[in-house]
């Protein structure tokens, strides 16, 4: 794939040891336009976009955000909690902002299924429709989300 | 024809190389901003080279502005008032300064270039930070996450700081990490020592600099950090004292008592500490020694997620449901505050609930 100077630099930045330790692309070969591509055909398939996603993720954040330390129960299925560390990470796609370090965990009660992600992940989904590569650390499926969020 | 073809080809390689030569001139002689002067708090003159990083320029001039993300535009630590020669402010700027601090004239000096002379302001406490070369002498396991390490000091070999203050510690390339970062973490010993100091560093997961710490520092390593910074510090008044922290939140409140077991206190005083599990606690005995060395000092750790089987006798659930215990007058109450921006939040809404003052309210918050 023929990239430009800016599809470049993102894909550098997105790379272990830029951002973050373990970077964005896990173990995915594909260029970040290619998975940003196949996430959005799923989406499409499953008949959802990727902003009602992170409304329902952004709900759950900020339901926990105040709760140190502790869960929150709600819609009676939903365990969900929301720890701040120090630190704060940038956008890869050199978006404007920053992005406090913060991990919100949702566990649905009934299933026992959870998912973890970060305030970054949020503008990565929301703003971006990247879901990161597969073998990311912190790659969130579409299926999933759209599984256990709603 | 060949011939024809051969003489075409060598002109135009000539006029092209005529033509770079050129380029790499004009580059040097319009991008060569010569020495430039930098006037600080309309008194102090540094000559800097043209052309750098406003950051960067004092920097070289020993004059260390705040950065938790080395100049790469991402933290807004740097923020100054650039009251003239800044140029326009850039749209990398403007997500990480307010409305206001946009009326006032501040910039981020990581992303000002100084192209013309600059006139600027700092607080002055920024003139006693310095870049020090230390040896890491101590490394303490405190938990499964948490480490303490102390840095003895080479060059400089003394440092001043208050109680409560925070260093830049720089990680060196390792692993993936091809560049070093800065990190900010307090100082946890008490200001008294002014050869070596110690902080409390907390794992991050994915965290560059923590992993850094915890997988590849060893004792006898040289490390460099800047620092002191921070206005989080015991303000000298008669009040009584609740302090609160969370996980590695505990580094300043250590460094605060510290000190004032050296430098002596009166006042009443509650240390309540906040920690998931009795895995999360550490120095707890030391904490407690505290109870002995002030008329009225408490410490109070409260588990938010205490197994049964851990057979915990302590408090538990949030720290706020206890303050009742200790705090009696309110009005003439102080509270240092260390740990995430939720807890830092849900204590003080409580804490002004109970009738203390919001300006008495000091924190240190992760976000």
């Amino acid at each position: 794939m023929k990239q430009t100077t800016k599809e470049k630099r993102i894909e550098h930045r997105l790379q272990p040891g830029v951002l973050t330790l373990s970077g964005f692309m896990g173990t995915d070969k594909r260029y970040w336009q290619e998975i940003v591509a196949a996430d959005e055909a799923k989406l499409e398939e499953l008949g959802i976009t990727a902003e009602e996603i992170a409304d329902r993720m952004q709900y759950f954040t900020d339901q926990s955000w105040d709760l140190f330390d502790r869960e929150l129960e709600l819609e009676g299925k939903f365990s969900v909690e929301t720890e701040v560390v120090r630190g704060k990470l940038p956008c890869p796609f050199s978006h404007a902002g920053i992005y406090r370090k913060a991990f919100t965990i949702l566990t649905r009660i009934d299933t026992g299924e959870s998912l973890r992600w970060s305030s970054l992940n949020l503008h990565l989904i929301r703003d971006h429709h990247f879901f990161e590569g597969i073998g990311s650390p912190f790659r969130l499926n579409p299926e999933d989300l759209v599984r256990i969020l709603f | 024809m060949t011939e024809l073809i051969l003489r075409d080809i060598g002109i135009l390689t000539l006029v092209s190389v005529v033509f770079a030569i050129i380029l790499v001139i004009a580059q040097k002689v319009l991008n060569n901003y010569g020495i430039l002067k930098i006037r600080i708090n309309k008194k102090r003159d540094v000559e800097v080279q043209g052309g750098n990083t406003l950051l960067s320029s004092l920097a070289d001039k020993q004059i260390f502005i705040p950065s938790a993300c080395g100049g790469r535009g991402s933290c807004g630590a740097c923020k100054c008032i650039v009251t003239e020669g800044g140029g326009p402010l850039l749209p990398t700027e403007k997500p990480l300064l307010t409305k206001q601090e946009i009326e006032g004239n501040v910039r981020l000096a990581c992303q000002v270039k100084v192209k013309s002379e600059v006139q600027i302001e700092i607080p002055e406490s920024i003139f006693n930070i310095r870049r020090f070369r230390t040896r890491v002498t101590k490394i303490e396991d405190y938990t499964y996450d948490t480490k303490g390490i102390t840095f003895t000091l080479l060059d400089p070999d003394k440092i001043s700081f208050k109680a409560g203050q925070y260093m830049q510690l720089e990680s060196q390339p390792y692993a993936k990490m091809k560049q070093k970062v800065v990190r900010a973490y307090s100082i946890s010993s008490k200001p008294q020592d002014e050869t070596s100091f110690q902080l409390i560093i907390r794992l991050v997961p994915e965290g560059i600099c923590t992993t850094w710490v915890h997988q590849y520092l060893k004792e006898g390593d040289e490390v460099y950090l800047t620092g002191p910074y921070g206005d989080f510090f015991i303000r000298d008044t008669d009040a009584d004292i609740i302090f609160v922290a969370g996980g590695s939140g505990k580094a300043p409140i250590k460094a605060m008592l510290e000190d004032l077991e050296i430098v002596g206190c009166n006042r009443k005083m509650t240390y309540y500490f906040g920690a998931r599990t009795t895995k999360d606690l550490y120095l707890t005995e030391y904490m407690q020694h505290f109870e002995s060395v002030f008329p009225d000092f408490q410490y109070v750790p409260v588990l938010s997620h205490a197994e049964p089987s851990e057979n915990w006798q302590g408090r538990t659930g949030f720290v706020m449901p206890y303050f009742k215990e200790r705090i009696e007058n309110p009005q003439n109450t102080e509270a240092y505050l260390c740990g995430s921006p939720g807890m830092i939040n849900a204590v003080t809404k409580g804490l002004i609930e109970m009738g203390v003052a919001k300006d008495k309210i000091y924190y240190d918050s992760f976000g």
